[in-house]
Formats: C-alpha cells, structure tokens, sequence
C-alpha cells in the first residue's frame, strides 16, 4: 500500500523532512562550537513551555517559543556569568523536564499527549500544524543565509570573529533563536527529546564525507531529509514509533558515513 | 598646557594597563606603543602574561587600569575592525567538523560580507594573501589534512585578508616545523618591509623572529621591561 496515498502520511512527510533539512543546518554551527547538547537542553525547556501552556490554556507552540527563546537568553547569560557551558544546559536540561511534567500532570494533560511532545507524533499533524513547522523552517533557512558568513566566522573561532569586527553576542542571540525555533518546529513531529539528534547526526555524518563547512552543510540537510523519509516509510510498513525510527536511520546513516572514510582511509594509505 | 592627544599614525598604545583575573594581579602598569611598520615581540615564559597583554591590546579584555588604543581610538569605541588582524594560538583554531583553508581565510572577510557573491577587490585580496603565504596547492584542502606549518598559514592568511594595518600574532610558530617556520619568517618580512604593516609577535620562542624583531619587550611576572634592536635572543629570558 502506498504511504503517500493517505493524507496524514502526506501531512508527516513534509513536516518531517522540512525540520530535519534545516535541523543540521543550526546543528552545524553548535556542533563546531562546541555545544551539541544545546538542542537537548532546549528540548527539555520547550516541554516546560507546553506543560506551562497546558496549565493555562494557551497555545503550545508559542509556550514552546517563548520558554525556549528566554532560555537561551539565559543560557547565554550564564555563560558570560562565567558558569561552564554544558553546566549552564545541565541546570536547564533538569529544570526543563521537570517543569515541563509538573505542569503536565496540574493541568491533567493525558499520558498520550506528553509522549507524543516527546517522541514526536507526526502521523496526527494538522494543515495548519504543518503551515507552522513550514513558517519556522523557512524563517531558519532566512536567517542561515543571511547570517552564513558570519555564523561560520564565529564557529571557526569566536575571538578571531569579534577581532576581525564580527558582532559575536548578537550573533549568539541569533543563533539561540534558531535552535529554539528548530526544537520548537521539531517538537510534535520527532519529539522534544528526539529533535536535537537531528541537529547534529546529520552533521557527524556528513563531517565523515564532505571536505568543506558549506559541503558539509549541504550534505548533512540532504542525509537529514533522507532519514525523514526512510525513517517514515519504516515506521508506516513495520509499524515503528516515527520519531524514534527517523532518528535511528541516521545514526544507521552516520555509521555508514563513518565506515565508508575508515575504508577510503585505508585504501589511500 | 594639553597633553599629547592620541596619536592616530600609532597602530596601538596601551597605556598604565593593569589587569587581574578575579583576585589575581596578572599584569601592572603595563606601557606600549606599537608605531606603524614596526615589528615589536613580546616574549616571556608561560603565563608570565604576554597574551592577556594582547588579548587587552585586541579589546578582548578589559583593563582594571588604564588606557589601551587602537589607531588613536579607545578599544571600546574602536570599529575599525578592517585594520586589524589577529592570529590566535592554532589550537584555539582546531575545527570539528571539515573546512577547507579557502573557507578559513574567506571568513576574515566576515564582518564586512553581506552577500555571497565577493567583489572582484576582495577576490584579488584573497589571491594575493593565498600566494604570499604559499598556499595556492592547498586552498581546497582540509585544514586538518595539512600540516601545523600550513594551518598556521591559513590562520596568518585569514588575518590578512582584509589588508590591515596592525597584525597580532600569538605564538605563531608553536608546532611548526623548521620549513614552515622559514616561509612565515619571509611572509612577515614582506609584511613589514614592503606593506609597512606594524606587528605584535607575542611568543616564548626567541628563534621565531630573531632578525626580524626591531623591538622586544619582555613580560614576567606581570610586569613589562623592554629591550631595543636586535637581537632578541639576548633581551628574553630562557
């Protein structure tokens, strides 16, 4: 039977393979900085924005944002304060998740709901769920483009950047905004604890191939959408979770990656 | 009568500078003028200070005490970043995933690169700063496929790019081997003598600028003492 014939089949492939195109391209930037559990720490944030959304009655995408966006203002903040980086998303990766099911379990949220925020739920996505996920990974592949040249300035190395003239703690805001904007586009169709592995999967996959930044990048969108698409058709013929099955093809796509350069390495030697 | 004001020919002047991390002093009353076309090492032992002196001269910190100007400018307000360049240790330099040395040396345009499509200015400037350090064979190449000698030119050459007045380096030649170090000591003597660049060559290892050098300043302890001339193996300290 032929997945693409059902309507949310149609629904669960754009929205998947839109968010795992640009993830790797945010992914990129934090993977060379350093900092590739940012997404995780976010993730968790984004789930105390939908618990808190839940309790009040708003929107859980814009609950989502909005903890995600005055998180990583914070993390940013707590960086400058001196405080060591993976400790500054520990505090918030824990915070994050606890909140998140604290507030789930006040506002009376069913247990299927939380599990589908956390390991994605494509295959119940809306149109207009989909317009949004769209809206957010167009607003992501914008600001890549416009920001590229000084985004891989400050990956490659954030004094060398400021020095050369390069506003780096905009920069910073800017990019924080980006993996917000991913985890939250990512969060109801690979799931809040599932998202960050596409942010930097990918990217450790095509780091094995490619022989530049901008390749790189190039490549690790495409093994992202790849592994959206592998990922669903698994999961629609052997009745797999989504998610979870997206994100396991491109770990498969990443020791692929890996075994590939160790047998070029050895045939050039 | 008016003190002097700044001096606007001078590439960078620090002035009184004192600095501490938290409790601890690391530099005092530090002074130095850097004047344009002059080539000025800064040497002492590790941790003795000289690359929070730099890392002060460069904006990157800032000063308990004291003044610190670049081309007659406070630090702070400084946005001339074009007529700087800043060569950090290779290891602060180390990328996790592939970039090849053309996209390294590409991203010292950065600051001024809006579009993805470069001026035919900027193209030449990247020419000419790929052939001076000698690396037309490897500006496709895998910054971490060359050897400590070629990354270190890259480096050199991203902070050349922008054709700046002012080029800092900090121990350029660490990890370098001996026929590297020859090319670099060349590229900075073109730098130097014939663009009339000023440079900072802040390292422990005297050999790297010995007949370069037309200054050295000595930084232990905190404290700054300067030699003049050459050659610099005699002024640092072993």
């Amino acid at each position: 039977m032929n997945p693409f014939e059902f309507e949310f089949m149609q629904r669960a492939f754009v929205a998947c393979a839109l968010i795992a195109a640009v993830a790797p391209l945010v992914g990129s930037f934090i993977v060379q900085r350093g900092q590739s559990l940012v997404g995780d720490g976010m993730g968790h944030v984004a789930f105390a924005g939908v618990g808190l959304a839940f309790l009040v009655g708003a929107d859980p995408v814009l609950g989502a944002l909005a903890l995600t966006v005055v998180a990583g203002l914070l993390l940013v903040r707590m960086g400058r304060g001196g405080l060591a980086g993976d400790l500054a998303i520990a505090l918030i990766f824990y915070g994050g998740i606890a909140a998140g099911y604290l507030f789930a379990s006040r506002a009376d949220a069913a247990q299927t709901q939380v599990v589908g925020l956390l390991f994605g739920s494509p295959l119940n996505l809306t149109w207009p769920e989909v317009w949004v996920i769209a809206g957010l990974a167009a607003a992501v592949v914008v600001l890549t483009v416009a920001l590229y040249p000084r985004l891989v300035a400050m990956a490659f190395d954030e004094e060398a950047a400021r020095v050369a003239g390069v506003p780096t703690d905009r920069l910073v805001l800017a990019l924080t905004l980006m993996v917000a904007m991913v985890v939250v586009g990512g969060m109801s169709s690979i799931g809040l604890l599932l998202i960050s592995a596409m942010m930097v999967v990918p990217v450790a996959a095509a780091a094995q191939l490619a022989s530049s930044y901008r390749a790189t990048l190039a490549l690790a969108s495409a093994i992202g959408v790849a592994s959206a698409v592998i990922g669903l058709l698994g999961a629609h013929y052997g009745d797999y979770a989504p998610g979870s099955a997206i994100v396991l093809v491109a770990i498969a796509g990443y020791a692929l990656a890996a075994a590939w350069r160790s047998i070029a390495r050895r045939a050039a030697a | 009568m008016t003190p002097p004001g700044p001096d606007r020919s001078c590439p960078l002047e620090l002035d009184g500078v004192s600095f501490a991390y938290g409790r601890s002093m690391v530099l005092w009353d530090v002074s130095l003028r850097v004047r344009q076309g002059e080539f000025v090492a800064v040497v002492g032992p590790n941790g003795s200070g000289k690359t929070t002196l730099m890392k002060l001269g460069l904006g990157l910190l800032q000063p308990g005490a004291g003044q610190v100007r670049l081309f007659g400018q406070e630090v702070r307000s400084f946005r001339s970043w074009s007529q700087v360049g800043y060569v950090p240790q290779r290891a602060q330099a180390t990328s996790a995933l592939p970039v090849s040395v053309e996209e390294v040396v590409v991203s010292g345009l950065a600051a001024r690169t809006r579009r993805f499509r470069r001026l035919a200015e900027e193209v030449e400037r990247i020419d000419h700063v790929v052939e001076l350090l000698a690396l037309e064979g490897s500006r496709r190449s895998r910054m971490a496929e060359l050897s400590g000698g070629q990354q270190q030119r890259a480096l050199i050459a991203r902070a050349l790019v922008t054709a700046p007045q002012l080029l800092v380096l900090d121990e350029p030649t660490t990890g370098v081997d001996a026929e590297a170090r020859s090319v670099l000591r060349e590229s900075l003597r073109h730098l130097v003598e014939v663009e009339k660049m000023a440079v900072v060559y802040v390292s422990h290892d005297p050999e790297g600028f010995s007949g370069l050098a037309q200054r050295v300043v000595e930084v232990e302890g905190g404290r700054m003492r300067e030699g003049h001339g050459q050659p610099a193996v005699q002024v640092a300290k072993g």
